[in-house]
């Protein structure tokens, strides 16, 4: 019922003919490209050049907004303090003081230190860098099996396309938390467990997501064009599918990065997510938790980091929806 | 009902839509209003029916049988729409509640309106179906069951049912094929003729208008352009905007008959 | 009719596949089951041990089909462990998180339609922004830390008002009714408030969508208000869209209610499968993993069917290609 009937719309884009190989490239000029071979490297540059002033635009176009400016600070700064935190960090990691635990705030330790006398501020700078990278690779592994799902789904073997529908379909009642416990069993806990449980879960949620427009491209008249002047289904796939399905992907993965990051807490403090020993924000969250009769304030701070992360990722997602939508956007088209 | 609009102008987030509309429409008449896509009609048709979107600003005056429905209250305009006016709307198959059967889709403005019991509300609805010339046994069914044709017959139903005074017609058979226009368009000019009630007909094709109404207005861009006699305008159109309606009508259909 | 006999053969299938997928994981993935539960620098005659001890000496066959054998008898195996049987373990744990479950997706259900409807028909800018920012910033609350600000709010001993308990669940189980329902209080609206959040998102992007729709100019038309035609028409419409939502969200809630059971000490599936991945029961937890998981298999092919069943276009597009 809510599946937009743009087929219209996105007909009209690739008449008027603007420039819009920067999301959503036109069907017109590719199929120009393949029948012109000598040209192929030519237009190889100008898809890429292309590519790379759109992205310019749509962040121009999210920092415009002011919620967009929040999320895109929040995540450089998240970005900045990982790569910072890999050099230096206030206090050693490792630095521990059986004299000094609980310490309140002071000049040194900036946010007091924790239950073994480790400095919370720089466990939570280094926690950056980890739950950075659980969220980098479990959007790019979901990416990948979302797409890749996408690919089957659309796919003109009728069987092969029916069938990974409904192992979608049922798959996808199956929680994260589940898969990581089914991985952690012959695992442990490690960083791993979280990434491939992310990955996986949000792969079939992206899959089921976009599978709507990935059907309706394939199924349109550019795509049946393409086919009758003989590009392979391979090539199909990529120029005349995926760029159609690309705003859905990068909406739902940068909304996957937020659960991610929240997945990570729970995993961590279940024991299945990230191993003791390695600075992750759920790991510093989990161990204030620990004696929170006690120092209360202490499991303020990560649960706040966690939250203002995954609330900027989310804005990040909504707002690149608003953005990535040309028939909304006529700045998206003229550029 | 007589509508009497005057210096109407509807503003979406501060951005006109349509300015300074002057219309009438007498007791019985048939009126069109006749633009391009995208020249506004729908906005005027909303604002006398108090349809707009929360985020739209009204301006001037909109007369409709007495009542002023530019600052109407939610429940005044609720109270007219369905009761006093009858609205087909343009593409019944997303307009027509989907999960509601076609006898309780017409029954609606029954329920809403006047204090009837089932069966005698049933029994309307069933003359209703005969009078746009459906099958009783159609009652049934979902929208989603029926053709474009049949689906408009339905739309037809739900804004008569209640013997409206005014109709608003809004683009009526811009989704059906060009056999069926004719025949919903006849149907509801008999039934608002027998009836004795106004309509404004709203279009962007002059060939439809033409055995539609008497008068029209003709919209260009937010704003009034040309008004007359329906015939005359056909016949020898002044102002730009109409002479490019009136060619497209003739280039389209007019011609080759 | 045809569709609910394949919706329930794939149920079916799936509820193969992840059975072979979880009896695998202990097994065959790489990672050695029996030594990651004796421990790092245990014996390897202890491993052995634990590994005859499990089974996993004889043939993968052997113990595939025994397992399942056991399953459709309703024998979930014993306890390593303790030696109890595992299905009344885990009956025990279901009679703590099922409530909580249920408790959970109320809350959720009622903040997330109660607002969602709200953000949509309000006309006051200030109050549109302030749904819009309660939405995003509660579905992004670790449910960790929700709870924990649940605790030192209203949790007894430590919080402000301390007035509802925070650790623990009466021995006696529900027989102790109100003293049991006072501690899934917490917990509840820890899940429920989060998940509620995104469902309200949910609801008010759908909604929001269908308001712009033909269906409710339509319905307005025939003498509805606004506000009328949203509750009416405009939530009637939506509500296949959000069985769905409601479905998934119960997928994505458990992981909450792992954590608030663990956190609240509360002795469900959560706290249970945790402390038996913790003292390496691998009979228990492949068992309560596969409940787990039939239970959300389950749950997607009930969503699925009521999905059908609230959309009579769906049915008749069905019925046509068929």
């Amino acid at each position: 019922m809510m599946m937009r009937n743009d087929s219209h719309n996105r007909a009209e884009e690739y008449q008027t003919g603007t420039d819009l190989s920067d999301m959503r490239q036109g069907a017109v000029s590719s199929v120009e490209r393949s029948a012109n071979q000598p040209s192929k490297r030519a237009a190889k540059d100008r898809e890429n050049v292309a590519l790379g002033r759109g992205f310019a635009v749509v962040l121009r176009l999210i920092w415009k907004r002011g919620e967009g400016k929040f999320a895109l600070t929040v995540m450089t700064s998240w970005v900045a303090i990982s790569l910072i935190s890999l050099f230096w960090t206030p206090q050693s990691l490792w630095k521990t003081d059986g004299y000094q635990v609980w310490a309140k705030p002071s000049a040194t330790q900036w946010l007091g230190t924790d239950g073994i006398g480790a400095d919370v501020f720089s466990w939570l700078m280094a926690g950056a860098r980890t739950d950075l990278f659980i969220a980098v690779a479990s959007v790019i592994f979901a990416g990948i099996l979302g797409v890749l799902l996408i690919s089957i789904m659309v796919s003109r073997n009728s069987a092969l396309s029916n069938g990974s529908v409904v192992a979608v379909d049922a798959l996808i009642s199956i929680p994260t938390i589940l898969i990581a416990l089914i991985l952690a069993v012959p695992m442990g806990a490690s960083v791993m467990v979280v990434v491939l449980a992310c990955g996986i879960g949000y792969g079939l949620n992206l899959a089921r997501v976009a599978r709507p427009e990935a059907l309706l491209a394939a199924n349109s008249d550019y795509v049946g064009s393409a086919l009758s002047y003989g590009a392979s289904g391979f090539s199909v796939m990529l120029h005349h599918i995926l760029p159609n399905v690309m705003p859905t992907v990068m909406v739902q993965l940068s909304l996957s990065a937020g659960t991610a990051v929240l997945a990570e807490s729970g995993l961590t403090y279940l024991g299945i997510g990230v191993p003791s020993g390695v600075p992750s924000w759920g790991h510093s969250l989990a161990t204030s938790v620990k004696l929170i009769d006690v120092y209360p304030l202490s499991a303020l701070w990560p649960g706040l980091i966690v939250t203002i992360v995954a609330v900027a990722l989310n804005i990040f997602g909504d707002v690149l929806r608003d953005t990535t939508d040309p028939s909304s956007n006529p700045e998206l088209r003229r550029s | 009902m007589s509508v009497d609009v005057k210096r109407l102008g509807v503003c979406i987030n501060g951005k006109p839509i349509v300015r300074d509309i002057d219309l009438h429409i007498s007791d019985g008449e048939r009126v069109g209003l006749i633009g391009s896509s995208g020249s506004g009609k729908s906005m005027i048709s909303k604002a006398l029916l108090g349809l707009l979107p929360t985020n739209a600003q009204v301006s001037g005056s909109a007369m409709v049988g007495g009542i002023q429905v530019v600052e109407a209250s939610e429940p005044v305009l609720a109270s007219l729409r369905g009761r006093y006016v009858g609205t087909v709307f343009q593409n019944p198959a997303s307009s027509l509640n989907p999960v509601l059967s076609v006898g309780k889709q017409i029954e609606l403005p029954l329920k809403l309106h006047y204090d009837l019991d089932k069966v005698d509300r049933q029994a309307r609805v069933a003359r209703m179906l005969e009078k746009v010339g459906l099958d009783a046994t159609i009652a049934k069914k979902y929208p989603s069951e029926l053709s474009g044709g049949q689906q408009q017959r339905v739309g037809i139903a739900t804004a008569l049912i209640t013997s409206p005074r005014l109709i608003i017609a809004d683009e009526p058979t811009t989704a059906l094929d060009s056999i069926t226009q004719r025949r919903i368009v006849d149907l509801l000019v008999e039934l608002v003729d027998k009836a004795g009630a106004s309509m404004l007909f709203i279009t962007h094709d002059f060939s439809v208008l033409s055995c539609a109404t008497t008068r029209c207005y003709v919209l260009e861009c937010g704003q009034i352009a040309d008004s007359g006699q329906t015939a005359a305008l056909l016949a020898d159109p002044q102002a730009n905007s109409t002479r490019k309606l009136v060619d497209a009508a003739h280039e389209l259909t007019l011609q080759r008959k | 009719m045809r569709f609910i006999v394949r919706r329930f053969l794939l149920f079916v299938a799936a509820l193969f596949v992840i059975s072979v997928v979880i009896f695998a994981a202990l097994r065959i993935l790489p990672g050695d089951a029996p030594s990651v539960m004796a421990g790092l620098n245990a014996p390897p005659e202890r491993v052995a041990m634990l590994r005859s001890q499990m089974g996993l000496d004889r043939p993968l066959a052997v113990q595939y089909s025994s397992w399942i054998d056991g399953l459709l008898h309703g024998d979930f195996g014993i306890s390593l462990l303790t030696g109890r049987p595992i299905g009344s373990m885990v009956a025990a744990r279901c009679s703590v998180t099922f409530p909580l479950i249920v408790l959970g997706l109320i809350v959720a259900i009622a903040i997330g339609l109660t607002f969602g409807v709200m953000a949509v028909l309000t006309t006051r800018p200030a109050l549109r922004s302030g749904f819009h920012l309660l939405g995003l910033i509660g579905g992004a609350i670790p449910a960790l830390w929700g709870g924990l600000l649940l605790i030192l709010l209203f949790g007894r001993g430590t919080g402000l008002l301390g007035v509802l308990p925070s650790q623990g669940f009466p021995e006696t189980g529900w027989d102790s009714f109100r003293t049991a329902f006072a501690s899934l209080v917490l917990p509840a609206l820890t899940v429920g408030v989060i998940s509620g959040a995104s469902l309200m998102r949910y609801t008010r992007s759908a909604l929001g969508d269908i308001m712009h729709s033909g269906y409710i100019d339509q319905a307005m038309a025939c003498g509805y208000t606004r506000r009328a035609a949203a509750l009416k028409v405009g939530l009637r419409l939506t509500m296949p869209q959000l069985v769905s939502v409601v479905g998934l969200m119960f997928a994505s809630m458990i992981t909450g209610v792992m954590v608030v059971e663990n956190l609240f000490a509360l002795p469900g599936i959560g706290t249970g499968l945790v402390t038996d991945l913790g003292n390496r029961d691998l009979i228990a937890v492949q068992s309560e993993l596969f409940m787990l998981a039939a239970f959300f298999l389950f749950i997607g092919f009930l969503v699925d069917l009521l999905h059908r069943f609230l959309d009579p276009r769906l049915r008749y597009a069905v019925q046509e290609r068929a």
